[in-house]
């Protein structure tokens, strides 16, 4: 039953990973610090460029479109719209990169 | 003129040759290099490609490399002193 030959499902098949279907608490918060850490960078560009006198599409699309942190959801946050799964969403830990993209955006009504 | 002073937090393995491109072209090879551009609409745009790599300051001067070196080393926690007389040579 215990110790270090007890028999787990790894042990017993070979290969099992598991990957939960949602965010621990733990996650959720560093996937904060990720968000607001861009909404920082983009506020850092908007100012630098404003004080030349000089505006980016690019920049301005990015503001007018998306939300920051604070403004969205938190289904927004942690989920992400898949027409595949039951109910139409899956964790944001399931994105490839997950860390390292921005998806922000969900279609509306889902 | 106020320069970008980017730093490359998160690397760009796995993501798309163009963000890798845009990585290798401001310098950053490495996490934790820092790099300083004068703010224009085009360095702009190159840090909107990787926003969610790097993190972004704006400041007044662009430090060298020495210049970095120097800022990161600690405290050596002691200092020499000097003969009296030495002080005074200097002083006049």
């Amino acid at each position: 039953m215990f110790g270090p030959f007890r028999l787990t499902n790894p042990l017993a098949g070979g290969l099992l990973w598991k990957i939960p279907w949602r965010l621990s608490s733990h996650q959720k918060y560093r996937q904060r610090g990720r968000l607001r850490r861009v909404d920082a960078v983009i506020a850092t560009l908007d100012s630098a460029l404003a004080r030349m006198g000089k505006s980016m599409k690019k920049v301005q699309r990015w503001k007018v479109e998306m939300p920051r942190e604070e403004e969205m959801l938190a289904k927004d946050k942690y989920t992400v719209f898949d027409r595949k799964v039951k109910r139409y969403r899956k964790g944001i830990h399931k994105v490839p990169k997950w860390t390292r993209v921005s998806q922000r955006l969900n279609p509306p009504g889902f | 003129m106020s320069y970008f002073r980017i730093t490359l937090m998160r690397s760009g393995i796995g993501l798309p040759a163009k963000v890798q491109g845009v990585l290798k072209a401001l310098g950053l090879r490495k996490r934790m290099t820092t790099v300083y551009y004068p703010v224009s609409p085009d360095v702009a745009g190159q840090i909107m490609r990787i926003k969610e790599l790097v993190d972004v300051k704006e400041v007044a001067e662009p430090m060298t490399k020495c210049q970095m070196r120097e800022a990161r080393r600690p405290d050596p926690g002691y200092y020499i002193e000097r003969k009296g007389n030495r002080l005074i040579d200097e002083k006049m």
